[in-house]
């Protein structure tokens, strides 16, 4: 569709162009206007517009012109806008630049490198700030907590511990499941070339039991209860939820916090052990099936290897990883700031920093026992 | 001035139950027209129906001159503001306005950023067009949501509680606003509210919606209604006190 203005240029006394628009400026031609009125001033310095003949203008083409003299006026031209009556002059004087200051293009400024180092100095003050402080109340709060019990609100534990464990139970079943099968298949592989088959329940009992199944289970229980609790914790505070349980003399650490790391410190060890028999069960699914080795055999062979010292280690991790993803979710959600987005932001965080801060401590834990010779 | 927006026989609910009843009205062009009443009137519920956010019971609403609000297919007939604003909280408020304009128009980016820029200076925000929504006010934001509705020179704005949440100062400075774009841009606004100053300030006409009647109970110009409706709902509404029971 032809656009609904006309432009014509014609010399001026001056020695200047002197440009005539016709007919009606509307956004809907708005990149013609742009292209056509900005090739036309191009490289000149004084630049009269005639408006008597524009019938119509609308706010975007408004906007357009206003743009148009303030890049020109950039590059050191003056635009005119001559003519205009009526509601094309009302229009152009409501969007004309330079009635509160110079037009802003509206180019976002880039930071520069030192800008990006000291924004990224700042926020990492802030987060230890908020994380000491988080620490903090967490002590006083376990301090009330342990001489005022019935202080922390454990009204909604069963839900908690309903939502963190029954609910979790069919995805540990399955993954645990599977690793534990995976394991198995892979190590039967290597074992049978040596001819030492009856080693595979030593090898997917004692891994799952100490490794795997802690962390497998620590991680899907980030995924879904940490990931949660960033998220509901988050979006508590950005509406304010949070400051109101303050003014109603609540303490967000024994109203929010301790509920839910007393959830999972409960409920993460009982799904590991869940995880473990499940993985271990896995494992002898690929002896009978793939080995051919009778279950008794791959049982017999598990009783020998894994002894109560094993599932304790995994254990005590379980109860090191369920504190680590309570109280890294919950800060996370608690330092939450600015919205819809800031909620994403804190859960994603929480999910990051949870992950890295288990492998770290499978780690340390791994390093200790071998050290104990545990 | 001619009629922009004509509502017929509207009934408007949710799960089959009518909030509203045979709802009628006519909008004119360049008019400010409030649609008022208590809280749980159906005020909002109307709206959306209005807007298209919510299909009517019965009835129909008709718009003249400015098409149906087929949203997939071409440009927004009109704008709206909604009580939150809206705004995307993971765009700047540049970026909000800019939207509209990148969906609907084939303006070349720094075109579309002048646009942009020139919505934004209307409504005063220019010096704040690369901080996210949470950087700035609620006043602010609401100032940022009409500039993102009046993206693409919309002849028709709907807004819902425009002065909800804000201080005083604030609120007239948008009352102002709203003036502006009415008696300046010829912008037709339909304005949910129960702000009385908002009420009487800006609107040319109003219809005063009712729970218990589940329609409306008075129609005209908000400061004749105030002097001199005899109906004693009306005059509860507009002295700010509790209906008195029978």
């Amino acid at each position: 569709m032809p656009p609904s203005f006309s432009l014509a240029v014609e010399p001026a006394p001056g020695g200047g162009p002197r440009l005539r628009l016709r007919g009606a400026l509307t956004l809907r031609d708005g990149a013609a206007l742009w292209q056509d009125l900005g090739g036309a001033i191009a490289g000149h310095g004084d630049v009269e517009v005639d408006l008597s003949g524009v019938d119509h203008l609308d706010g975007g083409a408004a906007a357009l012109l206003a743009a148009l003299a303030a890049g020109h006026a950039e590059r050191g031209g003056v635009l005119h806008y001559t003519g205009a009556a009526g509601d094309t002059a009302r229009l152009l004087e409501l969007y004309a630049c330079g009635r509160d200051g110079p037009c802003d293009r509206g180019a976002p400024r880039q930071p520069g490198l030192l800008e990006d180092i000291g924004t990224f100095a700042v926020g990492a003050v802030d987060t230890t700030r908020a994380i000491l402080a988080f620490l903090g109340d967490l002590a006083v709060g376990l301090v009330q907590a342990v001489r005022r019990p019935r202080t922390v609100h454990t009204a909604e534990l069963g839900l908690l511990v309903e939502r963190a464990g029954t609910d979790g139970m069919p995805i540990v079943l399955l993954i645990n499941f599977l690793v534990g099968a995976i394991l198995g298949l892979q190590g039967a592989i290597q074992l049978h070339r040596f001819g030492a088959d009856h080693f595979l329940a030593n090898l997917v009992g004692l891994s799952v039991v100490r490794e795997l199944g802690p962390l497998m289970t620590a991680i899907l229980v980030t995924g879904r209860s940490g990931a949660a609790y960033a998220a509901e914790l988050g979006t508590m505070t950005v509406n304010e939820e949070v400051d109101a349980l303050r003014t109603l003399g609540q303490d967000p650490q024994r109203f929010l916090v301790f509920p839910r790391v007393l959830t999972l410190l409960l409920v993460l060890p009982l799904l590991t052990v869940v995880g473990d028999l499940i993985g271990i069960v896995g494992g002898l699914v690929i002896a009978v099936g793939y080995l051919d080795q009778p279950a008794v055999v791959y049982l017999q062979s598990l009783q020998l290897a894994v002894g109560f010292g094993d599932v304790g280690t995994g254990l005590l991790k379980s109860f090191a990883f369920a504190a680590a993803i309570g109280l890294i979710a919950c800060q996370r959600g608690l330092a939450t700031r600015g919205g819809a987005v800031g909620v994403g932001r804190a859960t994603t965080s929480a999910v990051v920093v949870v992950l890295f801060t288990l492998v770290a401590l499978d780690a340390g834990f791994t390093w200790i026992f071998s050290l104990l010779d545990w | 001035m001619g009629r922009v927006l004509a509502v017929r026989d509207l009934s408007v609910g949710y799960g089959g139950e009518a909030v509203l009843e045979e709802i009628a009205f006519d909008v004119q062009r360049g008019q400010v027209f409030a649609i008022l009443g208590g809280s749980g009137s159906g005020k909002s519920t109307l709206l959306r129906t209005l807007i298209g956010l919510q299909p009517p019971l019965q009835g129909r609403v008709h718009f003249t001159g400015i098409g149906p609000p087929e949203r997939a297919l071409t440009p927004p007939a009109f704008g709206v503001v909604f009580q939150s604003a809206a705004l995307f909280g993971s765009a700047t408020l540049l970026q909000n306005v800019l939207l509209p304009l990148q969906k609907w128009t084939d303006l070349p980016p720094d075109a579309a950023m002048a646009v942009a820029m020139g919505r934004l200076r209307l409504v005063g925000l220019d010096r704040f067009a690369h901080h996210l929504p949470s950087e700035v006010s609620g006043g602010m934001k609401k100032r940022a949501g009409i500039a993102r509705a009046l993206a693409l020179d919309p002849p028709m704005l709907f807004l819902d509680e425009p002065s909800a949440g804000l201080d005083p100062v604030t609120s007239a400075e948008l009352d102002e606003l709203i003036m502006t774009l009415a008696r300046r841009l010829l912008v037709t606004i339909v304005l949910v509210t129960h702000e009385l100053p908002t009420i009487l300030r800006v609107a040319d006409q109003c219809i005063l919606l009712d729970r218990q009647a589940r329609g409306i109970i008075a129609r005209g110009a908000p400061r004749d209604l105030a002097a001199r409706s005899a109906d004693a709902r009306v005059q509860a509404f507009f002295q700010r006190r509790a209906v008195e029971q029978p």
